[in-house]
């Protein structure tokens, strides 16, 4: 019998795409990361508005940490930029060519935002 | 001379429930390609490894594999251009595998004919060929390059997830009719790709591209024909 064509997460991400493969990975992973984020953000703050309970103080600590700040800060960077990569080669066809040349252009307008970023957080740490 | 460690993937539907691996200690040539390895083991070591090949130089399309992972021809993928001294060679993925290298390509050809990729012309015949200009015959000649391998459909993480997805092989033999000035079927054919599984279903990935031995824009030729459907103008 024919083996199964099923290709699992795991073997999916075993091929060898490269670059562009794995700024698409991220751009699915950094999207739900955001959700997760977002959903953290709004229960915690229901939590103590609601019941002034101590849970949504609990996860307020979470996400403030300068590290979760520093992890999803650099998801969103991503997630806008990569974006921005994918509509803009889609809309302007011509521009699919240099579709190698977007990816290293696409890091390093993320680099320079997210050393503003880190510039910042370590500001407010060394600040107090 | 050198020494190399060859990792085959097997499976004998006749014996094996689950696939394995096979590893075989061979010397070659840098000159030598991952082609010429295979008919090696099969030669001298195991006649039972299955793989399909025809032409050996990189235009009948039948050797695509996983060569570390990548979609490549087998026929036009040198030794001396592999960093590493290990090759593992499996089958394409997203196709049932029949035997060791050997996938069920039926669901990819399915796609292919999906696409009418054939020339549509109903004006009464010319006397002599059809004529068309050099930038006419450009329009199309990349995607005319085309050898029907399957490196790029079963390369798409898209494809992967869902096989009623024509896939990118199915939508470049698609681009190569659209943009004949020739043809006439472009209207039906555009029809066809407009479809949830047509077109949409490119992310945009370009593991096609990276993928494709004739190094055809794929990505670009996509992009082109999902520009035609939502603008409604093959210019
Ligand atoms: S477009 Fe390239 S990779 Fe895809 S089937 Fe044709 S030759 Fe093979
Ligand atoms: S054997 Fe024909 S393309 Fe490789």
């Amino acid at each position: 019998m024919a083996l199964n064509r099923k290709v699992g997460f795991f073997k999916g991400l075993k091929y060898k795409g490269g670059g562009p493969m794995w700024a698409w990975v991220l751009h699915r992973t950094s999207g739900l990361a955001m959700v997760v984020f977002v959903g953290l953000h709004i229960i915690a703050g229901f939590l103590t508005q609601q019941f002034g309970s101590e849970a949504g103080i609990a996860i307020n600590t979470i996400y403030e940490n300068d590290i979760f700040q520093l992890v999803i800060f650099f998801l969103v960077i991503f997630h806008a930029v990569n974006g921005l990569r994918v509509v803009i080669l889609d809309l302007i066809t011509p521009l699919l060519e240099y579709q190698r040349e977007a990816i290293w252009l696409e890091w390093l307008i993320i680099m320079a935002l997210y050393s503003l970023v880190i510039f910042s957080v370590l500001h407010d740490v060394m600040m107090g | 001379m050198k020494k190399i460690t060859l990792k085959l993937f097997r499976y004998n539907p006749e014996t094996d429930t689950k696939p394995h691996y096979d590893t075989y200690k061979l010397e070659v040539e840098p000159t030598d390609r991952v082609l010429d390895l295979l008919e090696k083991v099969k030669g001298y070591e195991d006649g039972t490894l299955s793989f399909r090949r025809s032409c050996a130089h990189g235009v009948c399309g039948s050797c695509a594999m996983r060569v570390n992972g990548e979609n490549k021809l087998a026929c036009k993928t040198l030794i001396q251009d592999i960093k590493s001294s290990k090759i593992t060679v499996e089958p394409i993925l997203g196709m049932p595998v029949l035997k060791d290298m050997i996938v069920d390509m039926e669901p990819f050809f399915d796609n292919y004919k999906k696409v009418m990729p054939y020339f549509i012309n109903d004006d009464p015949k010319p006397e002599k060929e059809h004529i068309q200009s050099i930038e006419e015959q450009e329009r199309f000649d990349d995607t005319a390059k085309c050898i029907l391998c399957g490196a790029c459909t079963t390369s798409c993480p898209s494809f992967w997830a869902n096989d009623e997805y024509v896939g990118p092989a199915a939508i470049v033999n698609a681009h190569r009719f659209i943009f004949d000035s020739r043809d006439q079927g472009a209207a039906e054919r555009l029809q066809i790709l407009n479809d949830q599984f047509g077109v949409y279903r490119c992310r945009t990935i370009f593991n096609c591209t990276l993928a494709c031995p004739r190094e055809i824009e794929i990505t670009k030729a996509i992009g082109e024909v999902k520009k035609a459907i939502a603008t409604g103008s093959l210019d």
